[in-house]
């Protein structure tokens, strides 16, 4: 049979293409909610997620993994004693003061890692190599970053006045919701964390009494001697460390592992790498409001697209209303009518979600390239957007059905 | 009495071949006994049927006409179980339908009745033959385009049937419209003005295609008009003025003076 529905809909292709923009509008405006929002957490935890670890050793009063008070780094020969543990590695997490070549501060974010070390750095390096970082106060950036560290040709920069050489970038691990990262060795993680910019006042008695005084901000790279820029100091047992990364033996009930650490490592939480991942992210989701912020902006868009799609779907039977009218005539139950309604409307979901997909996919990919923000559309995700916009559409067919229901079909006599 | 040209009607008949509803001896297709249908506005009351009876016989073509405003587009929604009256039986093809449930009145239409509308009522995003079509569709019969094409090839349209109705003239759409009306073959067709929107020489045209359809297949057409040009095609005529049945006129056949 001809698609009565789909013949409607291409009647007037004019009408149709601003109907599709609506509706594309509106599946791109979920999309990219949707998109930001799976983005977005899986980007709060994607350092995780690339780390190989069994358990993480954290302090007790860990909130999320960027925000944690220290450990004593003699956890990790703590670690190490507790039977079943195959590996143990430090990580460290510093905020820094990065300056770059054109003067301009950012914060940043310096994990410390140790770069022989197998339980970390999972992620993958589009230029330079992990060993690189061996070599004092260099570090590898996170890709998408470059443009919020001001950074040039030379890729050079400093933190708390300790410079810093850029020698490798990480694909795919720069949070949304965080400073640049930057991957340094242990020692020139702990160098830039304790970096920092000392001031003092002089102050000379004038002979009325008066107090003249200076104050003078010196910057204090810790080490710097004579003039000269020592390398950083190694990572003694009294340094605060952020996590030792466990690997379990082969075959050891990570249940019982746990409670082992536990029992060796006082105020500390071991989790599993899912379980730190989803405290992460649960954090940035529930606790910072972004999450709902972001769902708000999926529901607005759900609630937009439906109103443009409900208006369309009755105007077009408005339009075309003396023609369900000589159905109903004719003898077609409401079900058929219903049925081209219906059609009508999945129609219009499938050709406005199509090339919504694509703006969506091409829009996530350059924003990842160009600012480094991940607008994460899986094939789940792309999934739910379709099934959200049939429901979005069949929904906004309500309106339309109850019209042709209320049809008086002797509409057909009156010319 | 209307204005109606009823010698145009019976031609040069005599006017004692003129009789009054004669008495019926075939089957008859409609029955309509008593229709009133009052319409109710606050406290008034508007009759806009009363007491009509009519009988159409099988196979006749039977005009229902009178002024505007008479009731007759009323009358055959009513006789098309479109509109339910107020008072008052239909008999189609010897079944009341005035007691049919709404869908199973849908389902007797789609069955046993086709239309023809004064303003086409074509699907106008569709094609001639997909017009056609959508009527087998809606009755269950395969093979839809082959029979549509062998229904607009009946009506002298065989070769229109991929033109949309933007492309035909005002007597194609209605012969379109024909075709789509006898799609299935119903025992009754319906015809609303169906040579209001045409012209003399189209209209003519219509109802003599609509009078040979009927006669050759034994179907029942019952056509509401106010066109006088087509009396001389009737087998019967029944005039109606406001509301109410004011004259019941058969064509004599010859040797029944």
């Amino acid at each position: 049979m001809a698609s009565i529905a789909r013949k409607n809909l291409f009647e007037d292709i004019p009408r149709f293409l601003v109907a599709q923009a609506g509706i594309m509008f509106a599946v791109s405006l979920v999309t990219i909610q949707l998109g930001i929002l799976k983005g977005f957490s899986r980007s709060t935890a994607i350092v995780i997620d690339y780390a190989r670890a069994d358990l993480w050793v954290a302090s007790k009063e860990m909130v999320a993994f960027e925000l944690t008070s220290p450990l004593p780094a003699d956890y990790i020969n703590k670690s190490m004693a507790v039977t079943g543990v195959d590996r143990a590695e430090i990580l460290l997490v510093r905020a820094g003061r990065w300056r770059g070549p054109d003067g301009k501060l950012s914060p940043a974010r310096v994990f410390g890692f140790n770069p022989d070390g197998e339980l970390f750095a999972g992620w993958t390096l589009s230029d330079g190599t992990l060993k690189a970082i061996k070599q004092p106060y260099t570090a590898i950036v996170a890709s998408g970053v470059q443009k919020s560290l001001g950074l040039d040709e030379n890729r050079t920069g400093s933190i708390g006045g300790l410079p810093v050489t850029i020698v490798g970038t990480a694909e795919d691990v720069q949070s949304n919701a965080s400073s640049p990262f930057l991957f340094s060795s242990l020692e020139t993680a702990n160098a830039y964390g304790d970096a920092e910019i000392n001031s003092s006042i002089n102050c000379i008695r004038q002979a009325s009494g008066d107090l003249d005084c200076a104050n003078s901000f010196k910057s204090r790279p810790l080490g710097q001697k004579n003039g000269e820029l020592a390398p950083p100091k190694p990572l003694s047992l009294s340094d605060p460390i952020s996590y030792v990364l466990i690997r379990a033996k082969p075959g050891q009930d990570l249940g019982q592992l746990k409670q082992r650490l536990l029992t060796a490592l006082p105020e500390t939480q071991i989790l599993t790498q899912a379980e730190i991942a989803a405290v992460t992210r649960n954090y940035w989701e529930v606790r910072t409001g972004v999450g709902f912020i972001l769902g708000l902006g999926a529901t607005v868009g759900f609630i937009v697209g439906m109103v443009v799609v409900g208006q369309i779907l009755y105007a077009s039977v408005t339009d075309h209303l003396r023609e369900f009218g000589t159905l109903k005539a004719m003898g077609a139950s409401n079900g058929v009518i219903y049925r081209i309604i219906i059609e009508q409307s999945l129609w219009m979901a499938i050709l406005g979600y199509i090339p919504s997909m694509g703006i969506c996919l091409t829009l996530g990919q350059w924003t990842q390239m160009t600012r480094g923000i991940m607008i994460l559309i899986e094939p789940s995700t792309a999934a739910a957007v379709l099934l959200l916009t049939v429901v979005m559409c069949m929904g906004s067919a309500i309106f339309a059905v109850q019209k042709v229901t209320r049809l008086d079909p002797a509409i057909v006599f009156k010319a | 009495m209307t204005a109606i040209d009823f010698k145009r009607f019976f031609g040069k008949m005599a006017p004692s071949s003129l009789s009054p509803v004669r008495v019926m001896t075939k089957e008859k297709a409609i029955v309509a006994s008593h229709i009133n249908l009052v319409y109710r506005n606050g406290g008034e009351e508007f009759k806009a049927l009363q007491d009509v009876s009519l009988t159409v016989k099988s196979g006749e073509v039977h005009l229902l006409m009178g002024p505007s405003g008479s009731g007759k587009t009323t009358l055959l929604s009513i006789l098309a179980g479109l509109l339910t009256p107020t008072s008052g039986q239909v008999h189609l093809l010897g079944e009341e339908i005035t007691q049919f449930s709404r869908p199973h009145l849908a389902a007797f239409r789609l069955q046993h009745l086709g239309f023809i509308f004064q303003g086409f009522n074509l699907f106008p995003a569709l094609t001639a033959c997909e017009n056609v079509e959508v009527a087998f569709h809606l009755k269950g019969i395969h093979q839809a385009r082959k029979k549509a094409i062998e229904l607009l090839d009946q009506v002298g349209l065989a070769d229109r049937c991929n033109n949309r109705p933007q492309d035909l003239s005002g007597g194609q759409k209605q012969r379109v419209a024909i075709a789509r009306a006898l799609a299935g073959n119903p025992q009754l067709i319906m015809a609303d003005e169906p040579t209001a929107a045409l012209d003399s020489q189209n209209g003519h045209a219509i109802i003599e295609l609509l009078r040979s359809l009927a006669k050759t297949s034994g179907r029942t057409v019952l056509i509401v008009t106010h066109d006088p040009r087509i009396l001389d095609v009737a087998d019967r005529v029944t005039d109606l003025e406001d509301g109410k049945i004011v004259t019941k006129l058969t064509k004599a056949k010859p040797g029944q003076h």
